[in-house]
């Protein structure tokens, strides 16, 4: 009971820290909404092979992006900072388990990328009048859960890896964004070698807006399972590093 | 209590640690008594900060044992982190919080938390409890790191280094916080580099060195063990200086311009036979006649001496 007591605090502290960072804020949520609203407005109205309007394609991807930048980005550069910081090692000194900081720290993370999913859903409705198919919504939560999980995994494994404070933004930003954009996150039309996205469909981002595209729009397979086999290798990828690396810290 | 018969707040019996091959504490013995000051001392590289980290928690040892308010710190018991304040060398806070704020989430982790006000004026910083830890000065963060580290109410407070980088009137204020902490019945162990630091503070001190405690008591007794004569000084009379009068026998007496000084292992006879040969001459009483015994770090410079002859006098 203390230890959930403790978590929940540990949470709300760092929602609070989170929301009076305006680089986070910004980045998290600001970033997608704006890509978001350029995006659809410009190409939003053209149309895909198979009569899809492009619309339909960019919510899912950007509404990836956005969990994308919220859990990876996030987590992976608000562990570095404590951790270079000296942080940890200061609430290494306390009673509090590490666990219900850790935990604390994915909770908050969570819920953001909850907030902004929401959010970019909204957005897609209010603006541009699209909403995820009914029999969508089974992959949307699926596509949400598995992505959190995912993407939260590989922020935290990252986040051990770099090696000083300055470098945790740079460092998270710069290891998604190339691969989101042969990902087609972006521009679902994009022209890439055949070898380039074969390797984009064996890494996340690109399995997560495969999962999303899906639920909004009509089904063109029966079921992304190769996608969300993707997501779950990745999600244990990226929690075995973690796992290894923090275990090695605190040794 | 823990260990109450013995009244020990930390207890270290053959403590040994190795780094690979590379034996860092030997086989460390001593004790701290419960609502002492306890000063660790020694050079850069003595094991001072590895002993400490066993103590806290943080290190595993190689050999030997360590007891803490009766507590094992190898097993990292929850109870042991509730009852030990820490104040770390260099570390961080959370980049958005402020101080009340961060000093408010830290007494939540602790089962019996001192109040936030008592914690905020005992550290002398009521007046930034709304601050943003960023802004903080860096005696304030120092503050700060003692208001975190008392937090819970700590039977046992470990500080590592406080002053190092301290102007003076900022060692001051920190020694009347260590202070008023012994007044509040803390055990508190230092590390120190500054010997009049551990003078001014400490009950009883250690020396460390090459792993292995060189010698432990308290300041008077470190000093005293080390053996080192002490001096004694006065102005020297018109008639010594003019050489009218002989310089007593027995009495090694170095006159330098006006003053007369000379060393002894045997303050007393020495005394008495000043007196007796100023009295023999008529030369009154001595002006400034001054005994000035071994401070703590003639001892220390004497102990840490690895040469093995007498430092120079």
């Amino acid at each position: 009971m203390k230890a959930l007591r403790l978590t929940a605090r540990q949470a709300l502290m760092e929602q609070r820290s989170f929301w009076r960072s305006p680089e986070y804020a910004l980045f998290t949520f600001a970033l997608p909404l704006f890509l978001l609203l350029l995006l659809g407005a410009a190409n939003g109205g053209s149309y895909l092979p198979g009569h899809i309007r492009q619309i339909k394609v960019l919510v899912p991807s950007i509404l990836a992006f956005g969990v994308i930048a919220a859990a990876y980005v996030n987590l992976g550069a608000k562990m570095a900072v404590p951790r270079h910081d000296g942080v940890l090692k200061r609430i290494r000194t306390t009673p509090l388990p590490a666990g219900a900081y850790l935990i604390g720290h994915i909770v908050s993370t969570v819920a953001t990328t909850l907030a902004i999913a929401a959010c970019m859903g909204l957005v897609g409705w209010l603006a541009f009048g699209t909403v995820p198919r009914l029999g969508g919504l089974f992959f949307l939560a699926a596509g949400l859960a598995l992505g959190i999980v995912c993407f939260a995994a590989l922020g935290l494994a990252v986040s051990s890896l770099i090696k000083s404070a300055e470098s945790a933004t740079p460092i998270t930003n710069a290891s998604y964004l190339p691969i989101a954009m042969i990902s087609g996150i972006f521009d679902p039309t994009i022209g890439i070698p055949r070898w380039l996205s074969g390797a984009a469909a064996a890494l996340p981002i690109k399995a997560l807006a495969q999962v999303l595209e899906d639920a909004y729009t009509p089904a063109r397979h029966a079921f992304p399972g190769t996608a969300l086999a993707v997501l779950a290798a990745w999600a244990v990828a990226g929690a075995s590093v973690a796992v290894w690396r923090f275990r090695r810290q605190t040794a | 209590m823990a260990s109450p018969a013995t009244g020990l707040a930390v207890e270290v019996r053959d403590l040994r640690k190795d780094y690979g091959e590379r034996p860092v504490l030997r086989g460390v013995d001593f004790e701290v008594r419960r609502g002492e000051v306890f000063c660790l001392l020694g050079p850069n590289g003595a094991g001072k900060t590895t002993t400490v980290e066993i103590l806290e928690g943080f290190r595993t040892r190689t050999g030997g044992s360590a007891t803490v308010l009766g507590l094992d710190p190898a097993a990292q018991p929850a109870e042991l982190r509730e009852r030990i304040g820490i104040v770390l060398q260099e570390c961080g806070f959370p980049r958005q919080a402020r101080v009340g704020e961060l000093i408010g989430i830290w007494r939540d982790y602790y089962p019996r938390p001192r109040p936030l006000g008592d914690l905020l004026e005992v550290t002398g910083l009521t007046e930034d409890r709304n601050t943003p830890v960023r802004k903080l000065s860096g005696g304030q963060r120092r503050r700060l790191d003692f208001a975190l580290a008392l937090a819970g109410d700590p039977d046992l407070v470990f500080l590592d280094e406080p002053t190092t980088g301290f102007d003076p009137e900022a060692r001051r204020r920190l020694w009347a916080a260590v202070e008023n902490l012994r007044g509040l019945g803390k055990t508190i162990v230092l590390t120190t580099h500054y010997l009049d630091e551990a003078e001014r503070l400490a009950d009883r001190v250690a020396i460390l060195l090459d792993g292995r405690i060189k010698i432990a008591g308290s300041t008077r007794e470190v000093a005293r063990l080390a053996a080192l004569p002490a001096q004694i000084s006065f102005t020297a009379p018109a008639a010594l200086r003019a050489k009218e009068v002989p310089p007593p026998d027995g009495v090694d007496l170095a006159v330098s311009g006006p003053v007369a000084r000379c060393q002894t292992r045997n303050t007393a006879a020495t005394l008495r036979a000043l007196l007796a040969w100023a009295d023999r001459h008529r030369l009154g009483d001595l002006d400034e006649l001054t005994v000035t015994t071994p401070s703590l770090e003639d001892a220390y410079l004497h102990h840490t001496d690895r040469s093995d002859g007498e430092p120079p006098a």
